[in-house]
């Protein structure tokens, strides 16, 4: 059950960073939106 | 929002997608764990939820290989992979099950004992995911895992980990180390529960010795060590006699009755078994090295090493030439030999005889120099 939790929690995360990253105006801040997505949506997958 | 906004924001999240393509395809081949040929007295192999079925369709499973020789005999159990960044442990296993000859007894070997902890590794150290050997049947590749059971199968990890049932409280992250977990319980998390399967083993095939094969940092003072629970001293010491007249230096250690969880403890409290440990040296297990490379890891060169040996650092000898993995895998086999050669003139009417497996003088001592770290242990695999 708290795997289950916490991947929602995961996927909410990713879902204000994809956010984020689209709102943004400064590339810099894009660029690091994109690289924080990378563990997320591994960690989301269950993947790493 | 802008075109240009967004067209930037496309192009970040095409590479993020790239790298979690490329990074995923990576991680998803580390659960692919290479397994032992099956040597000349294999008889079966077994997955250790045979003996506790609550390991059933977990990561955590893993292949037990039955030797059995024609006569009746007593019975041994070698332990590999319990730390799953220790190769010279689980190359130790492999060796056994592709060489070993049974004549007498039944050796159970098991080659990860910690099947969770060899389908990840540790990215933070630096560490290798694999290496390759040139082997009998061409170029195999092994895994290089970690030191704990995969996070993915088992957390979060408690911010302190109380053992069971000693109550012994230790870091959290020590959760996930299967030589903490012992006896195991049943009912508990997956490392508890594979420790627990491996003392069903025990319990059930009346297990009458059992190895557990490691290798440690050359800064730690427990190297080139035996560690033995009380009730296996006397069989410890004989061996151990026996392999310092091998050429081996090897000390011995009682194992300490207030640090539990360890094989050398619970499995000797727990089960009839002798338990025995075994350490050998490798940089890449310490905190002193330099880049974790292959070289490092199979051939146990480092010159950081080298240059603590000058500082009088290191409990063993380090020089240029390393601890190659002949010599830690010889130390291991060797020590099986001697132990249970001692077991066996301590219980004639349930003696364990194989012969076949390299010991260490095939495997280090008369070996081509130029072979070692990797080429000539290859050549004992199938």
């Amino acid at each position: 059950m708290i795997t289950i939790i916490y991947r929602l929690l995961v996927v909410y995360v990713i879902g204000l960073v994809g956010w984020n990253l689209f709102t943004e105006k400064k590339l810099t801040a894009q660029m690091n939106c994109a690289m924080v997505l990378i563990p997320l949506v591994l960690r989301a997958l269950m993947i790493k | 929002m802008t075109k240009k906004n967004y067209i930037s924001a496309a192009i970040c999240l095409a590479v993020s997608v790239a790298i979690m393509i490329s990074t995923s395809i990576n991680f998803l081949a580390a659960r692919e764990v290479p397994m032992p040929k099956e040597g000349p007295s294999v008889v079966e192999v077994k997955m250790l939820s045979d003996w506790f079925d609550g390991l059933k369709d977990t990561n955590g499973d893993t292949p037990v290989y039955v030797l059995k020789g024609e006569k009746e005999g007593g019975s041994a159990l070698v332990l590999g992979g319990t730390h799953a960044n220790e190769p010279s442990g689980y190359m130790s296993a492999f060796t056994f099950i592709e060489t070993a000859v049974v004549e007498a007894g039944t050796i159970y070997v098991i080659p990860y004992t910690n099947h969770s902890a060899m389908t990840h590794n540790d990215p933070g150290e630096g560490n290798l995911q694999y290496f390759t050997l040139q082997t009998k049947s061409g170029e195999r590749t092994f895994r290089f895992g970690s030191r704990a059971t995969n996070p993915i199968d088992q957390w979060p990890d408690p911010d302190v980990y109380v053992h069971y049932p000693s109550n012994q409280q230790l870091s959290g992250s020590e959760t996930r180390n299967i030589n903490r977990g012992y006896p195991g319980r049943a009912d508990g998390n997956l490392t508890e529960r594979m420790a627990y399967g491996v003392a069903e083993l025990i319990r059930a095939e009346n297990v009458g010795i059992t190895f557990d094969l490691h290798e440690a940092s050359p800064e730690y003072p427990v190297i080139h060590a035996t560690v033995a629970h009380q009730d296996a001293m006397d069989i410890a010491s004989e061996g151990c006699i026996n392999l310092l007249l091998s050429g081996i230096e090897m000390s011995l250690e009682v194992s300490p009755t207030n640090f539990h969880g360890l094989t050398h403890r619970e499995l000797g409290d727990y089960t009839d078994t002798m338990a025995i440990l075994m350490e050998t040296a490798n940089a890449s297990q310490g905190r002193l090295r330099g880049a974790t490379t292959r070289e490092q890891v199979l051939g146990g060169i480092d010159r950081f090493y080298v240059i603590n040996e000058g500082l009088d650092m290191l409990y063993v000898p380090y020089d240029e030439t390393g601890h190659p993995i002949e010599e830690r895998c010889g130390r291991h086999l060797q020590g099986v030999y001697e132990y249970i050669a001692a077991y066996n003139n301590a219980n004639p009417d349930d003696a364990i005889l194989y012969s076949g497996v390299p010991g260490y003088a095939e495997l280090f001592l008369n070996a081509d120099p130029a072979a070692l770290g990797g080429a000539h242990l290859g050549s004992f695999l199938m």
